[in-house]
C-alpha cells in the first residue's frame, strides 16, 4: 500500500509540475508579447503623428497662458481627431489585457509561490 | 504536526500547498483500495484504477465544495472509474470471441446464433462492445422498452436451443 501511496503521490506531483510550469511559461510569454506588441504600435502612432506634424498643434504650450487657455480644447480636439484610431482601440485593447494578466499574477502569485516551493521539496530534496 | 482537517487540507491544497495531498492519499487510499479489489477481475488493474480516483479527484479540487466530505465524492469517482473500466473491458471482448467462449462454456454453437434475426444479433453485438440499453436505443431510433424487448427475445431464443440440445 506505501508504494501505491507514494506512485499516486508522485504522479500527482508529475501533473503539477507539468501543470505550473506550463502556465508560468505561457503567462511569461504573453505578457511579454502584449507589451512588445504594445511597444510597437505606441512606436508606429508617433511615426505616424510625427509624419502628420501633428505634435506641431501643441506648440501654443510654450506661448503665454492667455493662448494656452484660449486654444488648448480646440487644438486638443484636433489632435485627437488626427490620432489613428483603429491603432489606437488596438493599443487600449492591449493594455488593458495586460494590466488583466498582471492582475491575475497579481492574484495567483502565493498560490504559485507555494506550489513552487512545494514542487521544489518534492523534486529537489 | 497536529492532523487537519480535510476542509483544511483542501483549502491549503487550493492555495498551491500541494504536499498537503498526501495526507488525503494516505487516509483514504486503504479504503478505496478494497472497495475496488473486490469489484474487479484482473487484481492488477486495481493499483491503476485507484491512482486514477486519486488522479481525477485532484483535477476536481478547484470545483470541490469543501465543506462536503470527501469520502462520499471520493466514492463517486471510484464508481464512475469502475463503469468506465467494465465498459473497456467488455470493448476488449469482441462478438466472435464471447460466442467461442460461451460455446465452449454452455455448449453453445455459433449456429445457434443464426437463428436470431438481424436486430437481435445487431443488438447483442452491441452489449456486447458495452453499449448500454440507452445508447442502442439511440443507435437504432427505438425506445428503450423495445431494445430490451428484443434482447429479452433473443435470450429466450437462446434458451431454448440450449435446453434441446
Amino acid at each position: 500500500m506505501k508504494k501505491l501511496e507514494e506512485r499516486i503521490i508522485k504522479k500527482i506531483y508529475k501533473i503539477e509540475t507539468e501543470k505550473t510550469i506550463g502556465q508560468i511559461i505561457s503567462e511569461t510569454v504573453l505578457i511579454i508579447l502584449i507589451t512588445l506588441s504594445s511597444m510597437f504600435i505606441f512606436s508606429v502612432i508617433i511615426e505616424i503623428l510625427n509624419e502628420q506634424t501633428s505634435f506641431d498643434l501643441f506648440d501654443f504650450l510654450r506661448d503665454d497662458f492667455e493662448t494656452i487657455r484660449d486654444n488648448f480644447f480646440n487644438n486638443s480636439l484636433l489632435f485627437i481627431r488626427e490620432l489613428p484610431l483603429p491603432l489606437i482601440y488596438i493599443l487600449i485593447g492591449l493594455l488593458l489585457l495586460l494590466i488583466w494578466l498582471l492582475f491575475i499574477l497579481a492574484k495567483n502569485s502565493s498560490k504559485i509561490k507555494n506550489k513552487l516551493v512545494s514542487l521544489y521539496k518534492f523534486w529537489l530534496k | 504536526m497536529a492532523e487537519l482537517s480535510d476542509k483544511d487540507t483542501i483549502i491549503r491544497i487550493r492555495n498551491g500547498e500541494i504536499n498537503n495531498y498526501s495526507y488525503i492519499v494516505r487516509k483514504y487510499t486503504t479504503s478505496i483500495y478494497r472497495f475496488i479489489e473486490r469489484k474487479l477481475f484482473k487484481k492488477e488493474d486495481v493499483d491503476d484504477l485507484v491512482q486514477n480516483v486519486f488522479i481525477s479527484f485532484y483535477k476536481a479540487i478547484e470545483k470541490f465544495d469543501e465543506k462536503k466530505p470527501i469520502k462520499p465524492y471520493l466514492f463517486q469517482i471510484v464508481q464512475n472509474e469502475l463503469k468506465m473500466y467494465f465498459r473497456s473491458y467488455k470493448k476488449d471482448q469482441p462478438l466472435d470471441e464471447r460466442i467461442i467462449s460461451e460455446v465452449k462454456q454452455e455448449d453453445f454453437k455459433i449456429e445457434d446464433f443464426k437463428s436470431l434475426n438481424n436486430l437481435e444479433r445487431e443488438v447483442f453485438k452491441h452489449i456486447s462492445e458495452g453499449y448500454s440499453y440507452e445508447e442502442i436505443g439511440k443507435l437504432f431510433k427505438k425506445p428503450l422498452n423495445t431494445i430490451k424487448s428484443i434482447v429479452r427475445r433473443g435470450r429466450l431464443k437462446l434458451k431454448k436451443i440450449y435446453e434441446k440440445t
